[in-house]
């Protein structure tokens, strides 16, 4: 839906069939939607997470560091304590 | 005809949900469509319809611009739904078509007559998707000159929940029912 938008055609409506019902269908797709309007706008905005994975609460500067441009795997973070 | 059928008016029974479904029709956004869409899938109607609502016709905001800027990015996202609709308040407010389209395609032609202000927020809204890195601190402090951080908000937030609704209708092959 945000990168290939035209790939969600008839036949990939047809293949979700086979595992989701309709109903479930458009659950996905309105949660797909606003995700991906939200995220792209909360990206703009430049604002971080107020904890770390280990429950630390940490300034933005802190947050950036860890979440911004370049941000550690939450896997790696767990799997280094 | 969408990918997914949306279900018979008759068969949607929150009184909530067919209170909002009243307001859209007013609003002449969205039609029944969308609502009978979502109502697939209920927990999530009537907060996604509220919001769209909300977020279009309500808030401190000139409806106008956000009629314009809903409308630009529709366009940008494809979908023949959204981009067909037209609030019927901005229309009784003096908005036209051809006010529409030089919102959408020559917004900062500054014989145009846009504001400062309006070309800002225009600009907002056809930056968000096509390149966010240019909504960068420099933007931001522009937009600061001609609107509060409250109404930035409004503005971002709307830009944000009705393109992800456009492409979900996008997605689903949706177009007007009239």
């Amino acid at each position: 839906m945000s990168v290939n938008p035209d790939a969600v055609d008839a036949a990939f409506f047809d293949e979700l069939r086979r595992h989701y019902s309709d109903d479930e269908i458009v659950e996905l797709g309105a949660f797909i939607g606003f995700n991906l309007g939200y995220h792209t706008f909360f990206g703009t905005l430049k604002f971080y997470p107020l904890f770390l994975p280990d429950g630390r609460l940490v300034s933005q500067a802190e947050s950036e560091k860890f979440y911004g441009a370049a941000p550690v795997s939450l896997g790696k973070a767990e799997a280094a304590e | 005809m969408t990918y997914i059928a949306p279900l018979p008016k008759e068969a949607i029974a929150d009184p909530e949900l067919r209170g909002l479904m009243a307001e859209a029709e007013a609003l002449g956004v969205p039609d029944d469509l969308f609502p009978r869409i979502l109502a697939r899938a209920p927990e999530q109607a009537v907060p996604l319809m509220r919001a769209l609502i909300m977020s279009h016709a309500q808030g401190n905001v000139d409806h106008r611009l956000k009629e314009i800027m809903r409308i630009l990015l529709a366009r940008f996202a494809n979908d023949k739904y959204f981009a067909s609709l037209r609030s019927a308040k901005a229309r009784a407010m003096g908005l036209t078509e051809q006010r529409i389209d030089e919102g959408c395609f020559a917004y900062e032609d500054d014989a145009k007559g846009f504001s400062a202000a309006e070309k800002c927020a225009l600009r907002y809204a056809d930056l968000m998707f096509l390149d966010a890195n240019q909504l960068d601190k420099s933007f931001y402090d522009e937009m600061k000159r001609y609107w509060s951080e409250a109404q930035i908000m409004e503005l971002g937030a709307f830009i944000a929940f009705h393109y992800g609704m456009q492409m979900f209708m996008r997605s689903l092959g949706a177009v007007p029912l009239a």
